[in-house]
């Protein structure tokens, strides 16, 4: 590995001035999991790294019902996981975390750290894509904020400026899409990087789905929410028939993608299988064992 | 390029050492502070062989910057047990077959160690998920999740 310059900025306002000055020059560095393995392989040659690892204002987990949640960028994937707040107001997130990776990374690996990167084949930009989550940037030039569907732009690829710092995540209120789940598939159980993720949250009026969002990862370049199977199953009395439907409708929709870990077919079909089962746990529905997808 | 002066705790040893920036902290125990028992096997965040703690949290050393850890309490194996007297772990792995060529187990029982002390009292299966970043080529596994279980029964009894 190269060596480089290593700066440890201590507030917010100090890391977007060292920022601003060596911008494509520097990568942030927060856990370093994934960046640790880029600049091994030289992928990445920095002149400096700048760690945000010592900036409080960028950690911690506050929920509030009427904002919903604040995730600082630096929180871990271990302490995801462990929030009372996630557990009792955003399950899917926590469950999610609770598996990703595994212990050592979720010890090390920071929720944003995970979105900066963009990896596709990762857990948590699905789970928040559903949730409707929002990430804020930091530069000297100001704050803004984007929804995640348009900070993930492709393959490793956001729409982060290099003078920019993502310092927290925002979720929502679930309000009344309180039925969610996520399915992570993993080609074989050895292997830490999933082949294809489905996170729905679901607003339910006894039998009749009144809201649904449904996100596919993974199997796609950057998650994707499937438009069409979530109108075809909003205002829609709920059947093992109508989830059918849906998650055939995923499996078409999605830009799979076709490379050595799965081919498209592959990955087409193993999404609709893993659409129609999150579908059925979300609504309760029983599904016969062994059925096409 | 820059160099950075590290106050960091090993093993309840106090120490001050000067790196530069792009050493590993696997580098740093093994080759700074010759602490051999933390392995290098992969180096890419997949064997787990260089599994410690940092402020009590299990962390893959190859996937750290020593200067990251400025400030922070490290355990390696070293400071999990002596010849003398043996962590419960280190005599599970000897008696139930852990060990055959031996460079997994100090992440093994990092790991391991770590595991326990938030589940205490695992199934079978939960022991097979908590070491499942750890990769071991010679036993099949089942010595190790034997020795595991037995090290579990007795740090409870401890």
């Amino acid at each position: 590995m190269h060596n480089f310059d290593f700066f440890k900025p201590a507030s917010i306002e100090e890391a977007a001035e060292v920022l601003s000055k060596y911008g494509e020059d520097s990568r942030v560095i927060a856990g370093g999991t994934a960046l640790m393995l880029a600049l091994r392989q030289r992928l990445l040659q920095p002149q400096c790294l700048i760690s945000v690892g010592d900036i409080e204002a960028m950690r911690g987990i506050d929920w509030d019902p009427g904002h919903g949640l604040r995730i600082g960028a630096l929180t871990l994937h271990s302490e995801v996981a462990g929030s009372e707040a996630i557990n009792t107001h955003y399950p899917l997130l926590a469950h999610l975390a609770k598996r990703m990776a595994n212990p050592q990374v979720r010890n090390q690996g920071t929720l944003g750290g995970n979105l900066c990167y963009a990896d596709p084949a990762t857990d948590p930009p699905t789970g928040l894509l559903a949730l409707d989550a929002r990430v804020v940037l930091h530069s000297v030039r100001g704050t803004r904020e984007l929804l995640l569907s348009q900070f993930l732009v492709d393959y490793y690829t956001t729409a982060i400026e290099p003078d920019e710092l993502l310092v927290e995540v925002l979720i929502p209120p679930p309000g009344s899409y309180g039925s969610s789940r996520y399915t992570r598939f993993l080609k074989t159980a050895a292997e830490h990087r999933p082949l294809a993720t489905v996170a729905v949250a679901a607003s339910l009026d006894e039998a009749t789905c009144s809201g649904i969002r449904i996100a596919v990862g993974a199997s796609t370049a950057i998650p994707m929410r499937l438009s069409r199977a979530e109108k075809y199953l909003t205002g829609r009395q709920i059947s093992a028939e109508a989830i059918r439907e849906a998650a055939a409708f995923v499996a078409e929709d999605i830009d799979a993608l076709d490379d050595s870990r799965g081919s498209e077919r592959y990955r087409r079909r193993m999404t609709g299988v893993i659409a129609r089962r999150t579908l059925a746990e979300v609504f309760g529905i029983e599904q016969e064992v062994g059925g096409e997808p | 390029m820059t160099r950075h002066v590290l106050n960091i705790e090993v093993n309840g040893e106090r120490e001050q050492i000067d790196v530069s920036a792009h050493r590993l902290l696997s580098e740093l125990l093994r080759d700074d502070l010759h602490l051999t028992g933390t392995k290098r096997g992969c180096e890419t965040g997949t064997c787990g062989a260089c599994s410690v703690t940092v402020n009590g949290k299990l962390v893959k050393s190859c996937l750290m910057l020593a200067v990251q850890a400025d400030k922070a309490k490290i355990t390696t194996i070293e400071g999990l047990g002596s010849a003398e007297k043996l962590h419960p772990l280190q005599r599970s792995f000897m008696e139930r077959g852990g060990v055959q060529c031996g460079y997994c187990t100090p992440g093994m029982i990092m790991t391991a160690n770590a595991f326990l002390e938030t589940n205490p009292e695992p199934t079978e299966a939960e022991v097979r998920e908590g070491l499942g970043a750890n990769l071991c080529r010679c036993t099949g596994y089942n010595g190790i999740v034997d020795a595991v279980m037995q090290a579990a029964e007795v740090m409870r009894g401890a």
